[in-house]
């Protein structure tokens, strides 16, 4: 029964992956720069694939409660099946209050993920907005927004949540995406200043100047869009980031709170037993290895999808 | 005729600024003083090397760069002092067509999106009747309406920069800077460029302030010519009159590098030494007196700056020692001059007619 729902979500994600491939391939013969990139990115062998693994751990994640054996929280018979490793029953073993893993890992999923990307959403938006404004702004307000963004990277981000979380102890989910998301935008908002101010001087905004454009207009319809490419790959590679740092808090205890399943904490639990329970180490941390490189993968094809100069061919 | 575009002594300097603090350490004259008038319907050719200022001086006209100083009149209208809300709206009147017809094209819209921009921010249609404008205006400049849905980078120079003018032409100005609009084309599309861009003048009834560093195209398009030299106007006349008699031996250097279609005439070139100067650093009195070839050239040159004056009937030049001049030969004694000005034309032009 269990083996028939992983089947279909698998055929599921294979099924999304094929949609979206076919709206690609209709965007690419409208002929617009995201239809050639996304044309390129098709073309990318390993970025594919890790985009099909991506499709795949988002299914999970969404249907977490149908594809987990059994209930993550319950104890299930603390006397005969506490740290079992492996089994058919319990592919991925039990940890010591007899919890499955394997649904432990399905769940954790989702909330890792979810914390991730509700994180990494916030600190793109926030680092847009942020470097739009200075690189727009110029002169003497981009001088001092840089200068404050100069200070903020001087403090090490693990230093700066450390000290949020000996500050405020242990926080609610959405307090750890706020707390996450809000210091991850420093180095963002440099990257979208930076593109910013050479697209400011390009001649398409000076011509929507002379044509009596208002700032607003500039800004959403010539500037923003020419900083989205570097945006979107911005955020995928920060999506990895904010994975690792979201396992390390919650393996330090101080992200997300026991007895909700993350896969940082699952590892911490595995960790914390003196009998060296491998398989709750290994499991979680392969889950959390495989997608943030795959993260990465797809973030570098679309980086070279993406290449500006790709954008503009002469 | 009367004109429509009055330049007052437009100047504008670009502060170099030094340290975290910008401090203030000189400025770029980029524009040093510039005074023209471009009449209801004429072409005004503006010409000058690279980096002379003549695109910085096109776009602080249209106050795409704000001007240090000076007065800029357009159709009776003070543009310098406008506030930003009634500049938009003056802006209809006033348009530019750019030099890189790559980099001022929006690669992200569609031709009809780029079209169709000045329609919508200035309120002039909507909708329906936007889009049949947009096909209507691709049309009058020579390319088909179904590319309105197409993006920019599937066109050739040429047609990108007939794109340009319609987004121009959309606000229906009644003026228009190019600035340089053929100098990045192959020379056998600059043609039909120039001829777009004339047939157009003759039936919008358009004026233009046609900037280039080509001589060859101006003489071409233009009514009258200004030449520019390190931020200064140093000659200003009749197309035919300066390409016949040009005054300043600027010009006189610049006309004997055009080409002329003629295997069979040699000519002798005046052949420029040195760099043009940093504007950062100019030369005091006349600006080209480094670079210059008058047999008269002095001390003088390099202590007084030489007026534009009138040469000829509507024909004005910045130079102390092509006769006549309202500076003295008492005045350039003073200043240490051995040479009486005289009138003084190179062979090398000569042999042009």
């Amino acid at each position: 029964m269990m083996l028939v729902r992983w089947a279909l979500a698998i055929a599921l994600s294979a099924a999304v992956a094929a949609a979206v491939g076919r709206l690609w391939a209709r965007m690419g013969a409208g002929g617009g720069p995201w239809g050639t990139a996304l044309a390129r990115l098709r073309r990318d062998r390993g970025g594919m694939v890790a985009l099909h693994f991506l499709l795949f751990v988002a299914t999970v994640a969404l249907f977490a409660r149908w594809l987990a054996p059994f209930d993550p929280n319950v104890q299930l018979d603390i006397i005969n099946l506490a740290s079992r490793p492996p089994s058919v029953a319990h592919p991925f073993g039990t940890d010591i209050y007899s919890r499955d893993v394997l649904s432990r890992v399905v769940h954790g999923t989702r909330i890792s993920l979810s914390v991730a990307c509700l994180a990494i959403l916030l600190s793109i938006t926030v680092g847009t907005a942020y470097g739009t404004s200075a690189g727009y702004l110029g002169g003497r307000a981009d001088a001092v927004m840089m200068r404050v963004i100069d200070a903020l990277l001087s403090i090490p981000r693990i230093l700066m949540l450390l000290a949020i979380f000996a500050l405020w102890g242990r926080v609610s989910l959405g307090a750890l995406v706020l707390i996450l998301g809000l210091t991850g935008w420093f180095a963002t908002s440099r990257l979208v200043r930076a593109q910013v101010l050479s697209l400011k001087t390009e001649e398409m905004v000076v011509a929507a100047r002379a044509l009596g454009a208002r700032h607003r207009r500039i800004v959403w319809r010539h500037i923003l869009p020419g900083v989205t490419s570097t945006v979107v790959v911005a955020a995928t590679l920060g999506i990895g980031n904010v994975i690792i740092l979201e396992a390390g808090l919650s393996f330090l205890g101080v992200g997300v709170q026991p007895p909700t399943a993350s896969w940082g904490n699952i590892i911490s639990d595995g960790a914390s037993n003196v009998a060296g329970l491998w398989w709750m180490s290994l499991f979680p941390g392969l889950a959390i290895v495989l997608t943030v490189m795959a993260f990465n993968i797809i973030g570098d094809a679309l980086r070279d999808a993406l290449d500006p100069r790709e954008i503009q061919p002469a | 005729m009367s004109s429509l575009l009055s330049v007052r002594d437009l100047v504008k300097h670009f502060p170099i600024t030094r340290g975290v603090f910008g401090r203030p350490v000189g400025a770029v004259r980029a524009v040093d003083g510039i005074s023209f008038d471009v009449k209801q319907g004429e072409t005004l050719g503006l010409v000058g090397e690279s980096g002379c200022g003549k695109t910085t001086a096109g776009r602080a006209i249209l106050r795409l760069i704000e001007p240090t100083s000076g007065q800029v009149t357009f159709d009776g209208v003070d543009v310098l002092s406008r506030d930003p809300a009634r500049l938009r709206a003056l802006r209809r009147r006033m348009q530019i067509v750019f030099q890189d017809p790559f980099s001022s094209l929006n690669p992200r819209m569609t031709v009809g999106a780029i079209v169709r921009e000045g329609l919508i921010i200035h309120e002039l249609a909507e909708g329906a009747a936007a889009h049949a404008r947009v096909k209507q205006l691709l049309e009058e400049v020579g390319l088909r309406p179904e590319y309105a849905t197409r993006y920019p980078h599937e066109f050739s120079g040429g047609q990108r920069q007939r794109i340009g003018i319609a987004r121009a032409l959309a606000v229906e100005p009644s003026f228009i800077v190019c600035d340089e609009p053929v100098s990045a084309l192959d020379v056998s599309v600059q043609a039909q460029v120039i001829n777009l861009l004339q047939d157009l003048q003759r039936d919008r009834g358009l004026t233009y302030l046609f900037i280039a560093h080509d001589l060859s195209v101006v003489e071409h398009v233009a009514t009258r010519v200004a030449v520019m030299y390190l931020g200064h106007i140093v000659e200003l006349a009749g197309a035919e009159d300066l390409y016949a008699e040009p005054f300043m031996p600027y010009t006189q250097a610049l006309l004997s590098a055009v080409p002329i279609p003629d295997p069979q005439k040699r000519k002798q070139r005046i052949v420029l030494t040195g760099d043009v100067p940093s504007p950062a650093n100019p030369p005091p009195g006349c600006p080209f007196h480094p670079r210059c070839h008058h047999p008269a050239k002095d001390a003088a040159c390099a202590r007084i700056t030489p007026p534009l004056e009138t040469k000829a009937d509507g024909h004005l030049a910045a130079c102390i020692k092509q006769p006549p001049t309202r500076i003295t030969w008492e005045e350039q004694l003073a200043a240490g001059a051995t040479h009486r000005p005289e009138r003084y034309v190179p062979l090398a032009l000569a042999a042009r007619s």
